[in-house]
């Protein structure tokens, strides 16, 4: 460590001689970016370059010997390099940059395993899990839309999105979509739309492109933001067989930009006619079954019992008027019964009484105690009799019997 | 009274038509089951108009909107 303070600085040679002492640690690096800019200075023997990071906005200055730099031309910018260098610090300017010892292309080749390779390691993080997917919201309340300046993709979202849901709502950030710049804009607008409260659900979408146009929706970075998203992510990337990394993280991938608003919006029309259907046939079932108790009620009150409930009395009333004749007839038959008795037993009183023989003229001695004479002997002279006749009872006095007048 | 339900109305009015009809049953208990069947009718007949009413009401609703 440097030992320095306001009373003991250290000057400038000094500071700059541990500064390079440092960086000389370093030693040799292989290092990995993207052509940003080319300075062939003809006749100097060095070619500069500045090359930038392939996800993040930082560059280094590259100073390469021509013949290290023709032994890979012909380089163009953007082109994605690998280059083994020496770190250098020039004290006297200060300034760092990498001398390039040998500088190679990354080829298709390349990329195309360095992505599988990629693939692989966040597949077995679990990144491309399906229940990490979330769902997207039925309407959503805003979309955030990242696509290309003035691109057709974007026109395509749009157009399809608003003749579904007329009242949808866009966020929309137009980036660059090829190159490292897409890398640093797609994930600034990503970060800035999955952070916007009102917007809940994001759209990332561009047009058709050569794998290396692509490339940028397979950067590592991009793809662990897009995982790490709250909100769910509709990817729509080239044409329907380009698959970039993007679309494994993504909740949902959609073959193009129209498929991508079919799937974030409703179609308005078609919910209305779902909505008046299920309304009609809640409508029909509650009727019907209004009608079908309307009609069980009404069978209960047609009952005969409930109808003329009269016949409750009637029914009885019949009954006892049964009773009351049945019992009125027996009455009359014993009525009957007894009023023949009593005719006959009249008759035969009336046969059995004195009184038919009365009427035959005969008539009935009674004693004054009324006990019947039958021997005139038995009579006292002068005694008070009765004789019950036919019409009536006439006095009498007892003379004596024939007997005693014979013998006179 | 009111706070029956509409089932439990209809059950009993199907009960007490069932039991009438069996017959069996004095004069006095007849009536009175008669009396019960006039009320439960009744209540169940309050039940139905107003889930009629209220068809009504929302059908005329949907077509004011």
């Amino acid at each position: 460590m440097l030992e320095t303070s306001s009373e003991k600085p250290a000057p400038v040679r000094v500071i700059s001689e541990a500064i390079s002492e440092y960086i000389n640690r370093l030693g040799q690096v292989w290092v990995e970016g993207e052509i940003a800019q080319l300075n062939d200075r003809a006749g100097s023997g060095m070619v500069y370059i500045r090359l930038r990071d392939p996800s993040v906005d930082m560059y280094l200055e590259v100073t390469c010997p021509r013949s290290v730099f023709k032994a890979v031309a012909p380089l163009s910018e953007n082109a994605r390099v690998v280059i083994n260098s020496k770190v250098n610090f020039y004290t006297p300017t200060g300034r760092l940059s990498l001398n390039a010892k040998e500088i190679r292309q990354v080829g298709l080749g390349e990329l195309l395993a360095r992505l599988e390779a990629l693939k692989k390691v966040l597949a077995a993080e679990g990144l491309f899990a399906l229940e990490r997917k979330k769902p997207l919201p039925f309407l959503p309340n805003k979309i955030g839309l990242i696509c290309g300046r003035a691109s057709a993709a974007e026109k395509d979202v749009k157009e399809n999105a608003r003749r579904r849901w007329p009242a949808v709502r866009f966020e929309t950030r137009e980036v660059a979509v090829q190159g490292a710049d897409a890398v640093i804009q797609v994930s600034a607008a990503l970060r800035e739309l999955d952070n916007d409260p009102e917007v809940d659900v994001i759209i990332i979408t561009r047009g058709g492109g050569s794998f290396e146009d692509l490339l940028a929706f397979s950067d590592e970075g991009l793809v662990r933001l897009a995982a790490a998203c709250k909100k769910p992510i509709v990817s729509a990337i080239g044409h329907e067989q380009d698959t970039p990394l993007l679309d494994l993280v993504a909740d949902v991938r959609a073959s193009t930009p129209t498929d991508a608003a079919k799937l974030v919006v409703p179609d308005f029309q078609e919910e209305v006619s779902k909505i008046k259907n299920l309304r009609d046939r809640s409508d029909r079932k509650i009727n019907d079954l209004v009608i079908l108790e309307m009609t069980k009620i009404v069978n209960l009150i047609q009952r005969p019992v409930m109808k003329d409930p009269l016949i409750m009395v009637t029914s009885r009333q019949e009954i006892i008027s049964g009773f009351i004749s049945r019992s009125f007839m027996s009455m009359n038959s014993k009525l009957l019964r007894a009023f023949d008795e009593v005719t006959h037993i009249a008759a035969r009183v009336r046969t059995l009484s004195p009184q038919a023989t009365l009427d035959r003229g005969y008539s009935v001695v009674q004693k004054s105690d009324g006990v019947i004479v039958k021997d005139p002997a038995s009579l006292a002279r002068g005694e008070k009799i009765q004789l019950r006749m036919a019409k009536g009872v006439a006095l009498a006095t007892a003379l004596g019997s024939q007997e005693d007048s014979k013998s006179e | 009274m009111a706070q029956l339900s509409y089932e439990q109305a209809r059950d009993e009015l199907a009960s007490v038509v069932a039991t009438l009809e069996a017959g069996g049953v004095g004069l006095e208990e007849s009536l009175k089951l008669w009396e019960r069947g006039e009320e439960l009718a009744a209540i169940c007949q309050q039940w139905l108009d107003g889930a009629r009413a209220k068809l009504e009401a929302a059908k005329s609703q949907v077509e004011a909107e």
